[in-house]
């Protein structure tokens, strides 16, 4: 069998067991939603409502039906792409998700890029002094913002830039004094789009934090990696064969070298990309970020069983796309690769 | 290995974040202009519907206090006072029908004029669709239009608080032409009120108010209000300090940033209100099993309680100590019907339970683990009764997660938890029957009613009647009844009051001093400011 075929094959079985990789995390989700302990009428009504209250509230909210038909109800929606109404404001799942999914997405991608960026350019800035006082700094650097509690940053950074300094928000995704672009979503797109300087400047504003806080935290996972498959390359076979050839160092690094080393580096980015799918929780809520792990983390709070089955379902096929993405895209890149 | 040139990517690094400390600060001066007059205010309160059918928490009721009007208003100084209705309600020789003249003039923010007709369907709504539906439900058996101007409630019962009832601003009218498609059902995203303001932008982490140019009342002192929703206590406290936002209100913000905050507003950097306090922390004892069925030990907790200290260490000096259910602000407070701390009446009570001494009594209080100030006073008690009753009782604390304990509250399972309650609508019944109301009982157990669902389980015969009672007569009457529900309950302190939250709002010098009403809620409207000077650290 060709390796294209080998290729198709493979994404073609990843794509077909993803309904069913989707299936078991929405069982899974529903009923460890119903086994946790917690009442989203609680959560609503509060604990000390009448019980006839309570009774009529569970019965409009279809929370009365035994389990299992809340269940086939839930799959049934769930097949024709409803993902039901929260049950707190009665807005369609979708709906919210349409709102906070970009929100995590913006803050996702510019943190990656601000991550891979720093990150790569302080792992590669080792390699022309192995053990050298730069390289160690790298290594202290790649440990030590890995190692750092999230929250803690988070905190630190905003108390330092927004409170003490007043050089920017303090949370939030846009200015108060301005109405949001409308769009995509995606508000550094939309405001250029719509060529509003004012809200372009106003969301970079909001950015910078929270993006620069977990870019910053995220760019020590690429001085590792980065780092340590850059020195193996550096000592391998067909490195020693390219200096053997007389090429400078410049070109048997950058020719030779560090392609090889990149690969690992691409299959952590597409982990990377997965996990910030479902948004950075501690940024999030620090930021007051209101993307879609903030939004996660309220719907939990409150019980809000559609709510939370619609985040994660949603975000699940997320990452199980992006996942096959990067396999697909390693395996073009890099020949050895075989399925 | 040989020696390889620094990556111009390298070299540039330093440079780069040199360039981007430079760029934080000129971004800074990019900030957009604020309209003159408008003002913003935050809270930590994401709004998800603006609709006053699914209103039940404090930050909708806020916004909807500026975007509409209730029958009656509450004062500051605690007497009703007509809104969108004229007079007091006129009641029945029965008390089973209340007629109530509403205000002429009035129009909604969509043009359609409000009426008899907009408020029956109005409270018809909220009545069939309504989260907190019950609260009229209970009460008003069907709501008719007399005449143009004028509606008549029949009522369940006599129930002398109405006027307060509908003082509740999730009962605000809205305009039968707008919500005409969403007769029974929500609607989120929109809100078309009589109110001084009109909503002009909405969503979950920003509301943008305009006034509304056709109000009948006073027009607003400002010329809009942002309210803007960030997620927790240290970004409200840096964005009020950094001049971000204008006016904060409490709700949610820690008790270490009050008291930073406090510290501001008494060197003049800030301005700072307290409004009415209308929200009680108290712990629940389960009184119909071992080892809390003993009123003797009860009484015994309820002396051991150092209210001085729990408000200095956990509370620092900002929530007073309570010995009263309902909030001092409204008829029928008993200031005193708790007992105060008294460790030798405490140690009394215990020896006479039989412990002390060789046999010290493991008293279990669960606290809400998600809320730090139930943690700080549950490890302040611990350590204040290990100094003042070692010899007697040792406290074991544990923590559970709110939503998780509220589940459990009428099953039984908790001996001694801290809460907190804020009654839907400022009247002592909101805060007596949630908590000692009973359906049914059986001798001094409750097994109906506010009193199991809040985990109690306690009553006493003629209890309910009295509480009943006290929501027919009014006045002095009233009053008297009231203070003796709570200093009955006291006798048998299935409850035990701990401390008095009011509403703070802080403002920055140069927003006038913020007001609340009678139900704790600031008055938006009166709010007044110059545009501030961007950036000034206080």
């Amino acid at each position: 069998m060709s390796r294209r075929s080998e290729l198709l094959r493979y994404v073609g079985a990843r794509l077909a067991l993803a309904p069913l990789m989707l299936w078991l995390i929405a069982t899974l989700v529903f009923l460890l939603l119903r086994v946790a302990p917690g009442d989203p009428i609680d959560a609503l009504l509060g604990p000390r409502a009448p019980e006839a209250a309570r009774a009529e509230l569970r019965a409009q909210l279809g929370l009365n039906q035994p389990l299992l038909a809340q269940y086939g109800s839930f799959l049934g929606h769930l097949l024709r792409a409803d993902l039901g109404t929260s049950l707190n404001n009665k807005q369609p799942v979708l709906e919210i998700i349409r709102d906070s999914l970009p929100a995590s997405l913006e803050l996702g991608l510019v943190a990656l890029l601000l991550a891979a960026v720093v990150g790569l350019a302080v792992g590669f800035s080792g390699i022309a002094r192995p053990e050298g006082k730069l390289d160690l700094a790298g290594r202290l650097y790649g440990i030590g913002t890995y190692a750092l509690p999230p929250f803690w940053a988070a905190m630190v950074v905003q108390l330092v830039f927004a409170v003490w300094l007043g050089w920017l928000p303090v949370g939030g995704r846009f200015p108060a004094t301005l109405l949001p672009p409308s769009g995509s979503g995606f508000y550094l797109v939309d405001s250029l789009r719509a060529g509003n300087l004012q809200q372009f400047s106003g969301t970079l504003r909001h950015l910078i934090l929270p993006a620069a806080t977990l870019g910053l935290l995220l760019s020590g996972i690429f001085t590792n990696a980065l780092r340590l498959n850059l020195r193996r390359a550096l000592g391998s076979d067909y490195v020693e064969a390219a200096r053997s050839r007389g090429l400078s160092e410049r070109r048997v690094v950058l020719r030779h070298a560090l392609p090889n080393a990149l690969l690992p580096v691409l299959t952590i980015t597409g982990i990377t990309v997965a996990s910030l799918i479902g948004g950075a929780l501690l940024i999030e809520v620090t930021y007051s970020w209101p993307g879609i792990a903030f939004r996660l983390q309220e719907a939990i709070a409150q019980r809000d069983y559609p709510l939370v089955q619609g985040i994660v379902v949603v975000v699940a096929a997320l990452v199980v796309l992006v996942t096959v993405a990067v396999d697909l895209l390693v395996a073009l890149l890099d020949p050895r690769i075989r399925f | 290995m040989p020696s390889f040139p620094l990556p111009l990517l390298a070299r540039a690094l330093p440079l780069s974040l040199l360039v981007l400390a430079l760029l934080a600060p000129a971004l800074g001066g990019c900030q957009p202009q604020r309209p003159s007059g408008s003002l913003i205010v935050a809270s930590k309160s994401r709004i998800d519907s603006l609709d006053p059918a699914t209103a039940s928490r404090i930050g909708i009721m806020q916004v909807l206090s500026a975007l509409g009007d209730p029958l009656y208003a509450i004062g500051a100084n605690g007497r009703i006072e007509p809104r969108l209705a004229t007079a007091l309600p006129q009641l029945s020789p029965d008390g089973l029908r209340a007629r109530i003249p509403l205000r002429q003039g009035v129009s909604f923010h969509d043009g359609t004029p409000f009426d008899a007709a907009a408020m029956v369907f109005s409270l018809e709504r909220f009545l069939a669709i309504g989260t907190l539906g019950y609260q009229l439900g209970d009460r008003v058996k069907a709501v008719r239009a007399t005449g143009p101007h004028e509606i008549e409630l029949e009522l369940k019962r006599p129930f002398s608080p109405l006027p307060r009832l509908l003082s509740a601003i999730f009962l605000t009218p809205v305009s039968p032409t707008a919500y005409r498609t969403h007769r029974d059902k929500p609607l989120a995203d929109r809100f078309v009120g009589t109110g001084p303001y009109r909503l002009s932008f909405f969503s979950g982490h920003q509301q943008r108010l305009v006034p509304f140019a056709g109000y009948w009342g006073r027009r607003p002192a400002n010329t809009g209000i942002d309210l803007v929703t960030l997620g927790n206590s240290t970004a409200l406290f840096g964005a009020l300090r950094s001049g971000e936002v204008d006016l904060l209100l409490s709700s949610g913000i820690e008790i270490d940033h009050q008291q930073a905050l406090h510290r501001d507003a008494a060197a003049g950097r800030l301005r700072e209100t307290v409004g009415p306090a209308l929200e009680i922390g108290y712990l629940t004892l389960l009184s119909d099993k071992a080892p809390l069925h003993n009123p003797m030990l009860r009484r015994a907790i309820a002396h051991s309680l150092d209210r001085r200290t729990i408000g200095e260490r956990v509370n620092r000096g900002l929530r007073p100590g309570l010995r009263q259910l309902v909030p001092p602000t409204l008829p029928g407070s008993d200031p005193h019907a708790w007992p105060p701390y008294r460790p030798a009446e405490a140690r009394r009570l215990f020896r006479q339970a039989g412990y002390c001494n060789d046999r010290r009594f493991a008293l279990p209080l669960t606290f809400r683990s998600d809320i730090p100030t139930d943690r700080l006073f549950a490890l302040t008690w611990q350590a204040q009764l290990r100094r003042d009753l070692h010899d007697c009782v040792t406290l074991e604390v544990s923590g559970m997660e709110s939503t998780t304990a509220y589940a459990q509250l009428d099953k039984g399972v908790f001996p001694m938890i801290l809460l907190d309650w804020m009654g839907d609508y400022p009247d002592a019944d909101n805060f007596l029957a949630p908590l000692i109301g009973c359906s049914r009982a059986e001798g001094s157990r409750c097994l109906e009613g506010g009193s199991a669902l809040s985990g109690s389980f306690w009553s006493e015969p003629g209890l309910e009647a009295d509480l009943q009672r006290s929501t027919v007569v009014a006045g002095a009457e009233r009053e008297r009844l009231l203070r003796s529900l709570q200093q009955r309950t006291a006798a048998a302190s299935p409850y035990i009051p701990v401390w008095l939250v009011a509403p703070v709002a802080w403002a920055r010098p140069h927003v006038s001093p913020p007001r609340f009403d009678g139900s704790g809620r600031v008055v938006l409207a009166e709010l007044r400011g110059r545009p501030p000077a961007q950036g000034v650290q206080p």
